[in-house]
């Protein structure tokens, strides 16, 4: 509907200004050249022509294909600007990824080995304890990290880091007098756990 | 609709581009002059406005922002596999790792403060408890162990990049927890 | 109809030229034959029009729908309930919205556009699951009452509507386009084998709709440093690309403890990802790839 009658409209408003020829684009108009692909150019060109020159009165130079009224866009506001990158960190990023997989990994086998074999040797025994203190020490990090962000709570943050850090310390040293004293985690645990 | 529109349109077209002949076509002729009917036709607009440099942008932004409510997360999100195994995980890891720190920590400073957290005192004295308590404490312990250990070699899987489906998530959930009851059960009932 | 409106405004604008000399007289009021100042006809001798009764099969759900307005900072945001006949509804959730707005509440906001799960405009919680309104069937069981809410964890401006400026902010920080040193060998075009190709399935469909990355419990806590699933699926999508000559500068770009490794694998985001999309796994291959 809008196809057919918006042409017929624009050529009854375009009559008083320009020729009927410049603005026929009915196929069964009195002038049938127009159709014609050279002809076409032509009259495009005339038709551009007579509307540069002003022939049309100032609102019709607006809108005339458009219903609706012309709106000035806005001017262009600034993109956003990209999220800030953090510097490259390997040792906080790739290489502490890969050594948490690789201490998690070390402790399936030595979590195996006491259920296999009872209780570990003092080497073995001492080797999963240092494994599982520095798997919680990540997985403590991890916690941190995660809760406590650095941007809203900076010296709540640093308090935990250091804490962890000493704790993880002191427990170092507690489990080094433990195996060294004692019978071994896996040993007192089984004895633990059976009596 | 269509032809109304346009009969409103051009009508507006020719106002507009030839005021002085709007106003005697139109229908009112006993009306008064075109300019009376523009400046009748300007509205007044109670509202002020003011103008906003494009840098001003993000502070309007941040002090919109204060205002702003943060939309419901944790409690109104469904509880599905995937997040509830994890934050399991989590918790999990640390009962244990906690549990073990305290241990840790507090046999460094027992012999301070009198304890005796030797292996063969706290054997002893765990032996004395009620089998229901001891069955009890056990379980609180093989629930957690179990439940990271089997959970971690789901994570490990995961880190190989394969099990991504939603399904097989699903699926490894599942037996990560019928796992987890069978073998903590076993450990603190059998063992 | 918009004629006559014209035609009225016209006189409305020529009005105030005899306001002096005649009682300017509104639509409703005819004073010539002296009825409008008669008394009306009491409602006794009226009959009466009632509101349509609900057919017996009619299928009533109601809606609940997280509501905070701007205007009005300082109020709480709030629940309000719709309650929608689903025979009358169309089969999906923005069917309902839409039916609320237009036909119950103007005043309910939310964004949509393609209503077909292209532009990702629609992105809400729906009773408890980050989707689509669009994609999102509504449940066909009437007991069971829906409540939508607007993505997690986001700023709301307004009802539904998040401000996902953060979102977009780290999308534009991954470079999110090609980057070559060295022209082609035909000097036409980059050229991909099937297999380079098919490398990235899955991860160009993504329509960036912020689904995963607001589900992502990780995201929820460190939306200012964590880049989200959606926005490292498009990092992965570059690094996967056999065309791509900066992906040292992409990786080291990552290599941090905030921007990849708050990952944990929770795996939300494959789980609420609309489009079927899996953001866990290209997150996976990005650590394997950064690993070795």
């Amino acid at each position: 509907m809008a196809s057919i009658v918006r042409p017929t409209m624009l050529r009854q408003s375009c009559l008083k200004a320009v020729s009927k020829q410049t603005f026929s684009t009915k196929p069964t108009s009195m002038f049938p050249a127009i159709n014609k692909p050279a002809a076409s150019v032509l009259s495009k060109q005339v038709a551009r022509n007579t509307f540069a020159k002003g022939a049309l009165p100032g609102s019709m130079r607006v809108a005339a294909f458009h219903a609706s009224g012309r709106r000035p866009i806005l001017p262009a506001l600034p993109p956003n600007d990209a999220a800030k990158v953090p510097t490259p960190h390997p040792s906080h990023g790739s290489y502490h990824w890969t050594f948490e997989r690789a201490i998690s990994v070390g402790l399936v086998p030595l979590t195996i080995a006491p259920f296999a074999a009872g209780s570990l040797n003092p080497l073995t025994d001492a080797l999963l304890c240092a494994t599982i203190l520095i798997h919680s020490h990540i997985g403590f990090e991890a916690l941190i990290v995660d809760y406590i962000p650095t941007k809203r709570l900076p010296k709540t943050r640093k308090t935990f880091e250091w804490g962890l850090k000493l704790a993880t310390v002191v427990v170092g040293v507690g489990l080094y007098e433990f195996e060294t004293n004692d019978v071994g985690l896996t040993e007192g645990i089984k004895r633990i756990w059976t009596a | 609709m269509l032809t109304q529109r346009i009969a409103q349109q051009s009508l507006r077209r020719l106002a507009a581009s030839q005021p002085g002949l709007a106003s005697q076509s139109m229908a009112f002729k006993k009306s008064a002059a075109p300019a009376l009917i523009m400046g009748s036709s300007l509205q007044a607009r109670p509202v002020t406005t003011q103008p906003i440099k494009p840098s001003d942008s993000y502070e309007i932004l941040v002090a919109q922002r204060k205002n702003r409510p943060s939309s419901p997360h944790l409690a109104i999100y469904k509880w599905q596999i995937p997040w509830i195994l994890s934050i399991t995980n989590r918790i999990t890891g640390s009962v244990l790792s906690g549990a073990f720190y305290i241990f840790g920590s507090a046999y460094l400073v027992a012999p301070l403060f009198g304890w005796h957290l030797d292996s063969a005192s706290m054997a002893a004295a765990f032996g004395a408890w009620p089998v229901a308590a001891k069955v009890l404490t056990k379980f609180a312990f093989s629930v957690p162990f179990t439940f990271h250990s089997f959970n971690g070699i789901r994570h490990f899987v995961w880190d190989s990049g394969k099990a991504f489906k939603n399904a097989t998530v699903i699926k490894t959930g599942w037996a990560v927890m019928g796992l987890t009851g069978v073998s903590s059960l076993a450990l603190a009932l059998l063992l | 109809m918009a004629a006559l409106r014209t035609t009225s405004r016209l006189f409305a604008a020529a009005r105030p030229a005899f306001k002096s000399q005649i009682r300017t007289r509104t639509m409703a009021t005819i004073t010539s034959n002296g009825t409008a100042t008669a008394p009306a006809v009491p409602p006794t001798q009226t009959t009466t029009v009632k509101e349509p009764a609900a057919d017996a099969d009619s299928k009533i759900k109601t809606f609940h729908i997280y509501r905070w307005n701007p205007d009005e900072p300082s109020t709480k945001p709030r629940m309000q309930s719709y309650t929608l006949d689903l025979n009358k509804t169309g089969p999906m959730m923005l069917d309902a919205l839409i039916r609320i707005k237009n036909e119950v509440d103007p005043t309910l906001t939310f964004r949509r556009s393609c209503r077909e799960g292209i532009c990702g405009s629609c992105a809400m919680n729906i009773d408890g699951v980050n989707t689509l309104a669009c994609l999102c069937r509504i449940p066909t069981d009437t007991k069971a009452e829906s409540k939508i809410y607007p993505l997690p964890h986001t700023y709301v401006v307004k009802d539904i509507v998040p401000d996902l400026t953060q979102f977009y902010k780290q999308y534009k920080s991954i470079k999110p386009y090609l980057q070559k040193n060295t022209p082609a060998p035909d000097g036409k075009e980059y050229r991909q084998s099937k297999e380079e190709r098919k490398k990235l399935d899955g991860l160009y469909e993504c329509i960036l709709c912020a689904c995963c990355s607001t589900s992502c419990p990780s995201y929820w806590w460190n939306s200012e440093e964590y880049l989200g699933p959606a926005v490292l699926m498009q990092s992965y999508r570059w690094l996967a690309d056999s065309r791509d000559e900066h992906k040292e500068e992409r990786k080291a770009q990552l290599d941090n403890s905030m921007s990849l490794y708050r990952c944990h694998t929770i795996l939300n985001c494959s789980r609420t990802c609309p489009k079927g999309l899996n953001p866990g796994y290209a997150i996976a291959e990005i650590k394997k790839a950064m690993a070795l």
